[in-house]
């Protein structure tokens, strides 16, 4: 079934607040509905529930890897060719740690890079239904469900008061 | 507020201006001023613009003569270490004071990430040092363990320094993206012109959802976190490689962040007269005030006092060690040829802010710690200036030992700058000043997404008989 989205506007953040509470008590899922924002308030403001937070897994992996490759590089030269030097042991820390350290900087530095073009999401192609007075500050409820129950998420959004005409989109 | 006859208050008062009104009217003037682009601002450009073409030119001379004369770079790579201490260290100005959650900062927080645009200059102006540094075959003391160990390549310090100066480049263009993302959203909805058309194409579609916020605040304080992390590094790399090493005696395990830290004080100082010349000529006097002076102004008396306990804590291991190499390379730097060079730097980066900015009246002005930072950087241009043009001298002579110098092998005089080494310093200079002000040409230098959220978090109210402006915590 083909997805539409609907946005209603408001001016103030409890009506928002209000048009999440209707969509879930007409039986909207979250995940069904987003709130739109020019600035970003603190979590929880519109009694939405706080995004699922794994950001850190990219630089963390990235680190390992990198820590990995450059620990095996060092290591693996000072093995390919066991000299000793200064009484000091063959696998020495002090040689091995400005390549380990720039390593795992490396690893997590494109790795998180990566990671913000994966998470992001974006380029977002379609914009589905937008208004530029978010950006104005208005906020905006969005809902993104099946095209049958775009006439039950309107009537929760206007219930809460819109600010103007409810705007369609599509996926 | 409600009062009595007696003026006591007898309701609580508190007073926040969130309306959509507010953050529109914000919006809109910010805008109106980033849209403007004044005949001051073309004339400004196009003189610097033709002194980035004679730094094209001096580097044009300079490249012809070839890297075989080490001494003649000597101050190509002071003004590229001097851009990196500068323009590659601006950003912290943004990055320590957002993690610490402070307000004051936000109207500057942008004009300190634009500055690593000019990291992509100063990538560009690395290039040609790759030729210039010797290999590690030439004998001279390095962190590598050449010729201690075998399978060590001669070339670690290029292939080491270059990945770590990219990377620094790399996360400075993704905190700026980052942070300008949702101001590029503005432009998409509200910009006009080529502003809107690459408004719409940077900002990828960001609609602000909640999850993009999170993502985007988390994001930012990763990057900021490795930013600084890299910047320490890259610095330890640059002072390291391209400065002590090819002083033979020169061992000096405090000096690589001593140079980091020269850094942030002259980063510091750039943001300093960065918004001082947007406040004047930018239009922007009514966002950027005293809070934003008197705030970094501490942190620029905070640094110009450690930029002593640096300098005297080297010192003072060569003063009493008193090695015949350690004597060497005091004569080099402070007792020698340069000592009136030192003396004036010493003067313009600690003196003068130091008994300057002690006083309230000067520290919080508006005009006092602009002035202060001039003084900071041309200080920093001239210690540049002294330790990059002496180590190049040294490294273009045949030393009799690459692990110490001996006291006759001292140079007696400052090598006098070309016509090429004045384009250049001038020319790079200019052109790094340029990078950032064709920037505000598409990037709003003032963070428009921070200070509507600073609507959020700030309510005056009553307190006892009088009141006072109350700042919340963000996230």
């Amino acid at each position: 079934m083909a997805k539409r989205s609907v946005l209603g506007l408001y001016s103030e953040e409890d009506s928002a607040a209000d048009a999440l509470d209707n969509l879930r008590e007409a039986g909207f899922e979250e995940g069904e509905y987003e709130i739109l924002t020019g600035v970003p308030y603190p979590e929880g403001t519109f009694g939405e529930a706080e995004p699922e937070h794994k950001l850190y897994r990219w630089p963390l992996i990235g680190a390992a890897c990198g820590f990995t490759i450059a620990l095996l590089i060092t290591a693996g030269t000072e093995l390919a060719y066991p000299l000793i030097t200064g009484g000091k042991p063959i696998l020495s820390i002090p040689a091995m740690a400005i390549i380990m350290y720039e390593g795992s900087m490396l690893g997590a530095i494109i790795f998180t890079v990566i990671g913000i073009i994966f998470e992001s999401r974006l380029p977002r192609i379609f914009m589905g239904a937008y208004s530029e007075k978010i950006t104005e500050g208005h906020i905006g409820v969005t809902v993104t469900t099946d095209e049958t129950r775009t006439d039950v998420a309107e009537t929760a959004l206007n219930k809460a008061g819109t600010d103007g005409e409810i705007i369609r989109g599509w996926e | 507020m409600v009062t009595d006859p007696g003026d006591r208050v007898v309701e609580s008062y508190v007073e926040t201006d969130n309306s959509v009104e507010t953050r529109k009217a914000v919006s809109d003037g910010l805008l109106g001023i980033h849209n403007v682009t004044s005949n001051t601002f073309w004339q400004f450009a196009a003189f610097f613009g033709i002194l980035f073409l004679l730094g094209v030119v001096g580097f044009v001379m300079r490249l012809s003569s070839g890297f075989d004369d080490k001494a003649a770079w000597g101050y190509y790579v002071a003004v590229f270490a001097f851009l990196m201490t500068t323009s590659s260290a601006a950003p912290m100005v943004a990055i320590a004071p957002r993690i610490a959650n402070s307000h004051w900062r936000r109207p500057i927080s942008r004009a300190a990430e634009i500055w690593t645009l000019a990291g992509c200059l100063n990538l560009i102006l690395y290039i040609p040092l790759i030729w210039l540094l010797p290999s590690l075959e030439n004998g001279r003391r390095s962190l590598w363990f050449y010729g201690q160990q075998e399978g060590v390549p001669a070339y670690s310090p290029h292939i080491w320094a270059t990945l770590a100066i990219v990377g620094l480049v790399l996360l400075g263009l993704s905190l700026l993206w980052l942070s300008t993302l949702p101001d590029f959203a503005v432009l998409r909805d509200h910009g006009e012109g080529w502003k809107k058309k690459w408004g719409g194409k940077l900002a990828l579609g960001w609609r602000g959802t909640s999850a993009q916020w999170n993502w985007q605040h988390h994001r930012m304080g990763v990057v900021g976190a490795f930013y600084f992390m890299m910047l320490v590094f890259v610095h330890f790399f640059i002072s390291v490689e391209f400065l002590m090493v090819h002083v033979p005696g020169w061992i000096d395990s405090l000096y690589p962040i001593t140079h980091a830290h020269n850094a942030l004080q002259a980063g510091v100082a750039t943001v300093m007269l960065t918004m001082f010349f947007l406040r004047q000529f930018g239009g922007y006097k009514d966002y950027i005030g005293l809070d934003q002076f008197w705030g970094l102004g501490k942190l620029l008396l905070a640094l110009s006092l450690l930029w002593f306990w640096f300098w005297f804590s080297s010192f003072n291991v060569f003063w009493y060690g008193k090695k015949p190499s350690e004597q060497a390379v005091l004569e080099l730097f402070v007792k020698g040829p340069y000592l009136y060079l030192f003396i004036t730097i010493f003067i313009l980066v600690f003196i003068l802010p130091w008994f300057t900015m002690i006083w309230n009246p000067v520290r919080r002005s508006i005009w006092g710690p602009p002035i202060l930072a001039a003084s900071v950087l041309l200080g920093t241009l001239l210690d540049r200036i002294r330790l990059y043009v002496a180590s190049w001298d040294v490294a273009g002579k045949n030393m009799v030992s690459q692990l110490e110098m001996k006291m006759s092998e001292v140079p007696t005089k400052i090598p006098a700058p070309e016509i090429a080494d004045i384009f250049i310093m001038v020319g790079f200079i200019g052109g790094s000043i340029l990078t950032f002000m064709l920037a505000t040409r598409l990037i709003p230098a003032i963070n428009l997404w921070e200070q509507k959220e600073m609507l959020l978090y700030k309510a005056e109210v009553q307190f006892h008989r009088t009141k006072v402006t109350i700042m919340g915590k963000s996230r």
